[in-house]
């Protein structure tokens, strides 16, 4: 069975009909990537699949659940439990150290370990810099930290909006390596990008457009 | 590390690594605590000194003979002023009034202690110097108008005919030779006497009842005309009686000033309260996107809420004390200047300033932080 | 462009600008009452203290000392021992006529009662009214001047209800107790001259010697001791100002002044400079304060005024921190936005221009609100403490306006000038 299964799913908005009739589904440890020029419906898909918003019409399987039927809150304690989010912007509290702001998503989730947050910091590179301020931090450093955080609890997907659209191209690799590491250990990586080279490192990309899937490809050259 | 310590961690790291933001809340409060727990101060302190002001005004109560055959004299009186509690009394004046002759001409002198008089009688005008030992005198201005007499004049005091006539001791009758230290203005019946010490006059014209003791007590009318019932129950000597021109005067008068401080209080903080919530609210609304971010991190909104309001009311307890300091500050400094005299410290209005600022902040965290929990964190995290 | 982007910011951020414009209509509200009632305390608590009664007596200048001194019946005939009844009006013709709150002339007699006891009788005014030279008029008399006294039995005198007899008197309790007078009796008095009779109309207890004496109506007192016109002392109560050195130097003799000080001294209401103008206004007089109510009266003053100034001080510093705080929160939060107009090459001086701008609109908004929200304030206070309003003079609204102008500025300059200082894409970037 799919981990995540989008059946019929529809978001209007108005007259707007951002997502039209989305079927999707998603294995466990499938590296997907999502592309579309802006307006294509990524963001509205991605927040789906991330439990921040729910669909005009269709269900959403998650685990065999469905997400759209759920309240707020128990979409709360699914995000928290099963999805790892990882921003364009980074988003890390300001006045939090790095391993700090770790903390943060595993105090929402269980309990602070900070010996744990300490070993994802240095999965992800940066133990020497675990007891810096977000703003001492270079961009791809606080992406760093934001994958360090969406994995700390061991999610079932981790779910990145344009993990690269700031960064450079160096730190873009770094990022991109991080992925591969994941996807070797079975992490369901869902990536939302409108990146070309991203989408190409994917083993399967899709492609949106007016709330439409136009294309749903198995990248071949993946692994090579 | 457990949950606990984490959420200490991190409101503390938010309160001191957002130093000019909370420096800014914290402000607001405590401005808001210096106020409130100032201007209380003042508020609750303001009777008792407008009070002590107000004996200004002298005598509230006199002290008369009974009708009885009852000795009316010093005696009586201390033992009418024994009940009444010690702290509340101003000044006790006695007084005996006898007709002596200055220059051949009659004058009434009055016997008292000019010590207790300058209490009693504060508004007393003294050209000169007041009486500071016996065989001193302080002159009435109507009679040193008529007599002649100035400052710094002796004159020969002499008991008037008719007590020279139950007295044979001719040592009295050569009378004796007293100081004028100050001449009295009063504008009142004060300035047709002559005021002695009680034992010159005693000296001139041997013992003697008293007319009238005047008390100055700093109390309300309420316990005023409960002290005078228990004197007159208790003291078979002494009829007590309020001097109803300055005991009535004085409760309207302060009722007034009363409510004046009241009201400005009220107004004062009301407006100042809302300030402090309006400051806090700003605050807190500006972490929107925080919150989104939790949110959108698994975190529940009650964690979020239980976050933000431990945040506030750590802000509400220090800038609590710290308010609750200055204000006490700034009511002494009040008191000092306006009467002169140290402020009650109200031991109460430590914890009320804390626990007021807390409520305050937390009243003024809680609705912008509700509101921001119903966001969806999508929303949120997409703006930049 | 300017004003497009002004538009725009009040259009999409008008809640953020209006806990601005509300906190700032706070403070300024705040600042208006409490200057409003400071302003105007010293005149209330001043009227307040006239329960006291007269702070200023005026005696005949050749009462005889003695007379006063032996209360001696009726004293000397000549008129030089009584005030004239005709010139009581131009007490209200004075410089500082507009002060005197009330003033009450007094005629003392000693009449024997049937038993052949001596009664002191005083002849005065209960509630009456005086149409004066000015065209002004007055009710005057003991109802005013003498507040405390209780009426327990009977009541009032009061010479404008008609039908008041003109042989109506008050007497004190323990007159009325020693000579089991009650109210509505009809006691016949022997006075100086003639003799008349008198029915009781109210018995009061005063809490001293009025206590044992008959109040009765001006003309018949006169009467009784065919002194038709002549008074023998009238109370005067005044708003005077606290006494200063100036005015004790005055008092004592107004001809130690240097002329500057002089006009000075007679153009301020202190008791002495009022007490010797109607010295002028009345002939062969002496007017002297009642040092017991006019010094306690300065006391209390100076000490009301100086609470309410330094109350005053601690709100408005209050209410400036709380403007000031909200106002450089307000800019600081707009980092991202200033940084973005310096990213696209806006000059420091059209940053600070349109952030100025902004608040400054928002700030005057707000004050002009805040002056109305204090009127209101002001005159609550004066309506529940003293039952009067406040006056609100128009000279507080260019303080207040300076004030808050002043504080906004205060709290926007600073943050203004520390984020113009950051380059654009720290603040851009790194929050």
């Amino acid at each position: 069975m799919s981990l995540l299964e989008l059946k019929n799913i529809s978001k209007i908005y108005g007259e707007l009909k951002a997502l039209d009739n989305i079927n999707l589904s998603v294995d466990n440890g499938e590296w997907v990537a999502i592309m579309g020029p802006s307006g294509s419906g990524k963001s509205t898909m991605m927040n789906i699949i991330g439990c921040m918003d729910k669909p005009s019409m269709g269900e959403v399987l998650l685990d065999g659940v469905d997400i759209a039927r759920e309240s707020a809150k128990n979409l709360t304690a699914i995000r928290r439990d099963k999805i790892g989010l990882i921003f364009q912007q980074f988003h890390l509290v300001n006045y939090l150290t790095a391993v700090e702001n770790v903390m943060v998503a595993q105090y929402y989730h269980s309990i602070p370990d900070e010996k744990e947050a300490m070993e994802a910091l240095e999965r992800v590179g940066l133990a020497e810099r675990a007891r810096h301020l977000p703003s001492q931090l270079s961009g791809g450093e606080q992406q760093r930290v934001c994958i360090a955080r969406a994995l700390i609890n061991h999610p079932e997907i981790v779910l990145a909006d344009e993990p690269t659209g700031n960064l450079d191209e160096a730190n873009e690799n770094i990022v991109l390596d991080l992925f591969h590491q994941l996807h070797e250990e079975h992490t369901t990586l869902i990536v939302v990008t409108h990146d070309p080279e991203v989408a190409e490192v994917a083993q399967r990309t899709i492609t949106l457009d007016h709330g439409r899937i136009k294309s749903d490809l198995i990248n071949e050259n993946f692994g090579k | 590390m457990s949950k606990r310590k984490m959420f200490f961690k991190m409101i503390t790291a938010s309160l001191v690594r957002r130093r000019s933001r909370m420096l800014v809340a914290l402000l607001a409060i405590a401005v808001g605590a210096t106020i409130l727990s100032g201007l209380v101060t003042i508020y609750i302190d303001v009777p008792r000194q407008m009070g002590a002001e107000m004996r200004n005004y002298g005598a509230n109560m006199i002290f008369m003979a009974s009708s009885n055959e009852a000795v009316f004299d010093r005696a009586a009186v201390e033992k009418g002023a024994a009940l009444i509690p010690p702290d509340q009394v101003v000044g006790v004046s006695p007084y005996r009034y006898e007709t002596v002759r200055i220059h051949e001409q009659p004058v009434v002198a009055a016997g008292t202690d000019i010590e207790q008089v300058r209490t009693t009688s504060p508004y007393w005008m003294i050209e000169g110097d007041w009486p500071s030992v016996t065989g001193d005198m302080l002159v009435g201005q109507d009679v040193a108008e008529s007599l002649g007499l100035g400052v710094g004049d002796t004159v020969n005091v002499m008991s008037s005919d008719d007590s020279k006539e139950k007295d044979s001791e001719d040592l009295l009758n050569l009378g004796v030779d007293m100081k004028i230290t100050g001449l009295l203005d009063t504008g009142g019946s004060e300035e047709n006497y002559v005021y002695i010490a009680m034992e010159d006059l005693e000296g001139l014209v041997g013992p003697g009842e008293l007319d009238v003791a005047e008390l100055s007590i700093s109390a309300t009318a309420d316990e005023l005309s409960k002290y005078v019932d228990t004197i007159d129950a208790e003291v078979e000597e002494v009829t007590p009686r309020l001097v109803k021109r300055v005991t009535e005067s004085e409760s309207t008068v302060l009722t007034k000033l009363q409510a004046l401080v009241f009201l400005v209080t009220a107004v004062v903080l009301v407006l100042t309260m809302i300030c402090v919530a309006t400051t806090m609210a700003a605050v807190v609304a500006e972490r929107r996107k925080e919150i989104g971010l939790r949110k959108a991190l698994g975190a529940s909104d009650s964690s979020i809420i239980r976050e933000f309001m431990g945040e506030g009311l750590l802000l509400g307890l220090v800038g609590g004390i710290v308010g609750a300091i200055l204000g006490f500050l700034f009511a002494q400094f009040v008191s000092v200047r306006v009467f002169a005299s140290s402020i009650t410290f109200q031991p109460l209005m430590l914890p009320v300033t804390i626990i007021v600022s807390i409520l305050i902040t937390g009243a003024a965290c809680l609705f912008p932080v509700r509101n921001a929990t119903k966001i969806d964190p999508a929303l949120v995290l997409k703006g930049e | 462009m300017f004003i497009r982007m002004i538009r725009g910011a009040f259009a999409r951020q008008w809640k953020k600008m209006l806990v601005i414009a509300l906190t700032i209509m706070l403070g300024t509200s705040l600042a208006t009452a409490m200057i409003n009632v400071m302003l105007d305390v010293g005149d209330k608590v001043n009227q307040e203290l006239k329960t006291y009664g007269a702070n200023i007596t005026v005696l005949p200048k050749s009462v005889s000392v003695m007379s006063d001194l032996y209360e001696m019946e009726g004293g000397g005939e000549d008129s030089g021992s009584y005030l004239l009844e005709s010139e009581l009006g131009n007490i209200k013709t004075i410089f500082w006529a507009f002060n005197i709150v009330d003033f009450t002339p007094f005629i003392d007699a000693s009449v024997t009662l049937p038993d052949g006891e001596s009664v002191p009788l005083v002849g005065t005014w209960f509630n009456h009214h005086l149409d004066l030279p000015t065209g002004e008029s007055l009710d005057a008399g003991l109802k005013t001047l003498r507040t405390w006294w209780d009426v327990d039995q009977g009541e009032w005198i009061d010479e404008q209800v008609e039908g008041t007899p003109e042989n109506a008197v008050m007497i004190g309790t323990v007159l009325a107790e020693r000579e089991g007078i009650s109210v509505g009796d009809t006691i016949h008095v022997q006075g100086p001259v003639k003799d008349a009779d008198l029915v009781v109309q109210g018995i009061f207890d005063a809490g001293g010697d009025e206590d044992s004496q008959i109040f009765a109506q001006l003309d018949l007192a006169q009467e009784l001791s065919d002194l038709d016109g002549y008074l023998n002392k009238i109370e005067v109560s005044a708003l005077t100002t606290p006494d200063n050195e100036l005015a004790e130097k005055a008092a004592k003799d107004p001809k130690s002044l240097t002329i500057a000080q002089y006009e000075l001294w007679y153009c301020t209401a202190y008791v002495s400079s009022i007490c010797y103008q109607i010295q002028e206004a009345i002939t062969d007089s002496v007017a002297a304060p009642v040092r017991q109510v006019a010094d306690s009266e300065g006391a209390i003053l100076e000490k009301t005024q100086l609470l309410m100034v330094l109350i005053t001080i601690l709100s408005l510093i209050g209410s400036a921190l709380g403007i000031t705080n909200l106002v450089t929160a307000s800019v600081m939060e707009r980092s991202s936005e200033i940084g973005l107009f310096k990213a696209i090459g806006a000059k420091d001086s059209s940053i600070s221009g349109l952030v100025l701008t902004e608040i400054i609109i928002t700030g005057v908004v707000g004050a002009v609100a805040g002056y109305f929200l204090g009127f209101g304030f002001a005159q609550i206070i004066g309506h529940t403490v003293f039952n009067s309003s406040i006056e609100m003079k128009p000279f507080v609204i260019p303080i207040v306006a300076v004030l808050m102008l002043a504080v906004t500025l205060a709290g926007s300059i600073p943050a203004i000038r520390m984020l113009l200082r950051l380059r654009p894409a720290e603040v851009l970037h790194g929050r």
